[in-house]
């Protein structure tokens, strides 16, 4: 739905604002960015009718996230909470309702009011009196929260060798357009979407002219979020070496870039250690960095007048970057801030951890569906009586 | 013989058939029980009582609760606790028996009441009592509440006072009221001790409480916390005021009581500057809710006559506060039995925790799984008499906000 809504916003665009003075067939096409996000989720949300929003216009709200992912031997997640810290600024009532698939929910650290719960609903309610700081410490259920986490974690450990693979799995398909641009002008949006990306922003909405017709490029476009990975694998001895990552002792430290023209992939292997290690990623989604460097200038204004870069390299470089940088900005907040134009901070952190033991508690469905089948069972002998009753009465 | 056997079979599905038609077309009934102290506050019973009337009245004369394919008409049985826990104990045997989906109280009882309602699914919504530990998601998950909690109010009061570096005496009569309200104070207040004077516990019936504030006075307070029925809080400003001390007097909703200022009616100054706390009766959206409740409220049942003057001659009423929660607690019952879809007590039971609903002031009222509490402590004001009336204070953040409720016919 997304992807047609991208295209759809450039076609809008490109039909709405062909400038009078210029050529009619010179089109003003919206290139991606700050939205549409190219999934619905994250942030994420809950099946059913959308929250109502109720936050005033005179508060904003400004979210910090602390997303914690116990991971097992192998890597599978095995837990799955968030420490959701939304610090709303201005004076007004709030209702917030935030929807993510959640098992439980209670007030985190420094929050000056208590959530409650609801089935797949976080709320919050009351008065701002000019800064109310709201902290959620809310569980997850790891079964439908956990795709849409930005890496995947593959550890193996064969004898004496074990190693780790760290996936970035924010990638997707996306429809990106093509089309006659201008180099001089597609240059400067280069530059300032570097600038915008260099400085941590969220991207401003842009145009970018194109002669003829917008058609959607063959290339077949795939967007990962760039992601900050660093972390840790503290073994039970001091390994004996290791590849991919560094040895301080006992732990083998590792950091990396998945994206921004980087690989995807992180893969660290150690020989030795005497165990199974305990693991520390923090991943956070970032800005970009190589993507954007201008070839052998210092902008892109100044590398289109030292040589011919075609304007169709240069579209195709604006439309992938902004789109990456969009894919970052949706992965800022993994649960939703009820203020669309508020900042998200999130950072994403996995840790090993036991084994969840199951529950032996019955469930409420297994315990009706035992009473339904009694009931039957029941409402069956009472008929099959009955009919004996009156087949004797009737032959008696 | 066969022939006889089929024709009875034949006749009994006949009559099967008839029956079901017939609960289909005829509405069925809500029972919601009001178990209220009639004869031992009357004021408080009657308020509930007419909340929940009123609100039942709109709903059966807009033509009830669709559920499914039937509908319902709700039916409000009264029944007088006398504030006794004992007759609340009777009472909701009673309301069961009837058929109650729920009960709305005052709160009498409650710690012996939910147990019985327990077992058949009945909810319980308190809508006066605000005592900590009455309501208890966890521990007591059929028990509700839609009024301000003690709890709430205590650290409101604690974060409205402290910044004003006063020191506080704090009273609590020797009623239950009185001493759940000075626990929950002396906790709000327990991370300032500075801002205590002293503790004073007042005994509820005594009338002439010269001594104890003498006793206050002389120990440096600067401000006095009263948490105690209306005839204590009468007392205090009789004595402070009869002396000649202007001290500043703050105290829970009860301080908004009629009786307060019947008893101080030869003497308006002394209820002035009198500052209490409760819940807001108007929202950030503005008066008209509220007075649109009050309108139907006083059509249905006349203006609440405080019983005493203001400076102008004008007689003052009482808006109705606590109406507005009996009500609300009627309208979120009926959108959990529409989420349920089913009138059968447990299943609404369930979905009183999943629906929300707008209340006659204007806010949001709800329940979820991890509180029954439908008044945020957010929502507490304060309010100072001037005149034998009260408007919001202007020094608190909340309370600033809030347009004053007209209690006088010139408003």
């Amino acid at each position: 739905m997304s992807l047609r809504r991208s295209v759809g916003l450039a076609g809008a665009a490109a039909a709405l604002a062909v400038p009078g003075s210029a050529s009619a067939s010179l089109q003003q096409v919206l290139l991606p960015g700050p939205t549409p996000y190219p999934t619905q989720s994250p942030p994420l949300v809950a099946g059913g009718a959308p929250p109502p929003v109720s936050l005033p216009f005179a508060v904003r709200g400004r979210a910090v996230e602390r997303v914690l992912a116990g991971v097992g031997p192998d890597g599978e997640l095995l837990s799955l909470r968030v420490l959701h810290r939304l610090v709303l600024t201005g004076k007004g009532d709030y209702l917030i309702v935030i929807g993510a698939p959640v098992e439980d929910v209670r007030a985190g650290a420094g929050s000056d009011s208590q959530p409650g719960l609801r089935t797949d609903q976080i709320l919050w309610s009351g008065f701002s009196p000019g800064k109310k700081v709201l902290a959620a410490d809310a569980e997850l259920r790891t079964s439908e929260a956990g795709r849409f986490l930005p890496l995947r974690l593959r550890a193996v450990r064969e004898g004496d060798s074990y190693s780790l693979t760290i996936t970035n799995a924010t990638t997707v398909p996306q429809i990106a357009y093509a089309g006659k641009g201008f180099r001089r002008q597609l240059a400067g949006l280069l530059d300032q979407t570097r600038r915008e990306s260099l400085a941590g922003e969220r991207l401003s909405t842009v145009y970018a002219t194109v002669d003829g017709l917008v058609r959607v490029r063959k290339d077949a476009a795939r967007t990962s979020a760039p992601l900050r990975v660093e972390g840790s694998l503290r073994f039970p001895a001091a390994p004996e070496s290791a590849r991919g990552g560094t040895v301080r002792g006992k732990r083998i430290t590792f950091s990396a870039v998945l994206g921004d023209d980087s690989p995807l992939s992180l893969r660290v292997d150690v020989r030795g250690g005497g165990g199974a290690p305990r693991l520390h990623v923090v991943a956070r989604p970032t800005n970009l960095v190589r993507a954007l460097v201008p070839p052998g200038a210092p902008s892109w204004a100044a590398a289109v007048r030292r040589r011919a870069i075609p304007a169709d390299v240069l579209l195709s470089r604006l439309i992938d970057t902004r789109m990456q940088l969009v894919r970052s900005d949706q992965y800022q907040a993994f649960l939703s801030n009820p203020d669309p134009q508020g900042t998200n901070r999130t950072v994403y952190v996995y840790e090993s951890t036991a084994t969840p033991r199951p529950k032996a508690v019955a469930t409420p469905e297994q315990d009706s569906g035992r009473g339904g089948l009694v009931l039957v069972l029941a409402i069956a002998g009472s008929v099959l009586c009955a009919g004996a009753v009156l087949v004797l009465w009737a032959h008696s | 013989m066969r022939r006889l056997a089929f024709l009875l079979a034949g006749l009994a599905l006949i009559a099967a058939g008839c029956g079901k038609s017939s609960d289909a077309d005829s509405p069925g009934r809500i029972v919601i029980a009001v178990d209220v102290p009639v004869t031992g506050s009357p004021y408080v019973a009657q308020t509930i009582k007419q909340g929940v009337e009123l609100a039942a009245g709109n709903l059966n004369g807009s033509g009830g609760i669709r559920v499914g394919s039937r509908s319902y008409k709700l039916d409000v049985k009264l029944y007088d606790n006398h504030l006794s826990a004992r007759r609340a104990v009777e009472n909701t045997r009673r309301a069961l028996d009837a058929g109650a989906v729920a009960v709305v109280t005052d709160g009498t009882g409650i710690d012996a009441t939910w147990q019985i309602a327990r077992p058949d699914g009945v909810a319980i919504c308190i809508a006066y009592d605000g005592g900590t530990g009455l309501v208890d998601a966890a521990k007591r998950p059929n028990v509700f509440r839609i009024a301000p909690t003690n709890r709430g109010i205590a650290f409101r009061f604690a974060e409205y006072l402290i910044p004003k570096k006063l020191k506080v005496a704090l009273f609590g009569d020797d009623s239950a009221y009185g001493r759940q309200g000075a626990a929950d104070v002396a906790r709000a207040f327990s991370g300032n001790p500075e801002a205590v004077a002293l503790k004073l516990t007042l005994p509820a019936g005594e009338t002439d409480l010269s001594p104890q504030i003498l006793r206050v006075r002389r120990s440096g307070a600067t401000a006095l916390l009263v948490w105690a029925q209306p005839p204590a809080i009468a007392a205090v400003l009789s004595a402070a005021r009869s002396i000649g001390w202007n001290v500043p007097v703050y105290a829970p909703p009860t301080g908004a009581d009629p009786f307060i200022r019947q008893q101080l009616a030869d003497h308006p100054s002394w209820v002035d500057g009198l500052t209490f706390a409760s819940g807001r009766m108007t929202a950030e959206v503005g008066t008209a809710p509220f007075l649109n409740f009050q309108s139907q409220y006083e059509s249905t049942y006349g203006v609440d006559r405080v019983g005493v003057r203001n400076a102008a001659g004008e007689p003052v009423s009482q808006p109705p506060e606590f109406a507005t929660y009996s009500y609300d607690f009627v309208h979120v019952l009926v959108a959990a039995v529409s989420r349920a879809a089913s009138v059968e007590p447990d299943k609404v039971l369930a979905a009183l925790n999943e629906v929300t609903t707008e209340g006659a002031n204007g806010d949001e009222r709800g329940f979820n799984e991890h509180s029954h509490e439908g008044v945020v402590d957010d929502d507490v004001y304060f309010a100072r008499f001037e005149d034998m009336v009260y408007t919001p204070v202007a020094d608190d953040a909340l309370s600033a906000t809030l347009p004053p409720i007209p209690q006088t016919a010139s408003g």
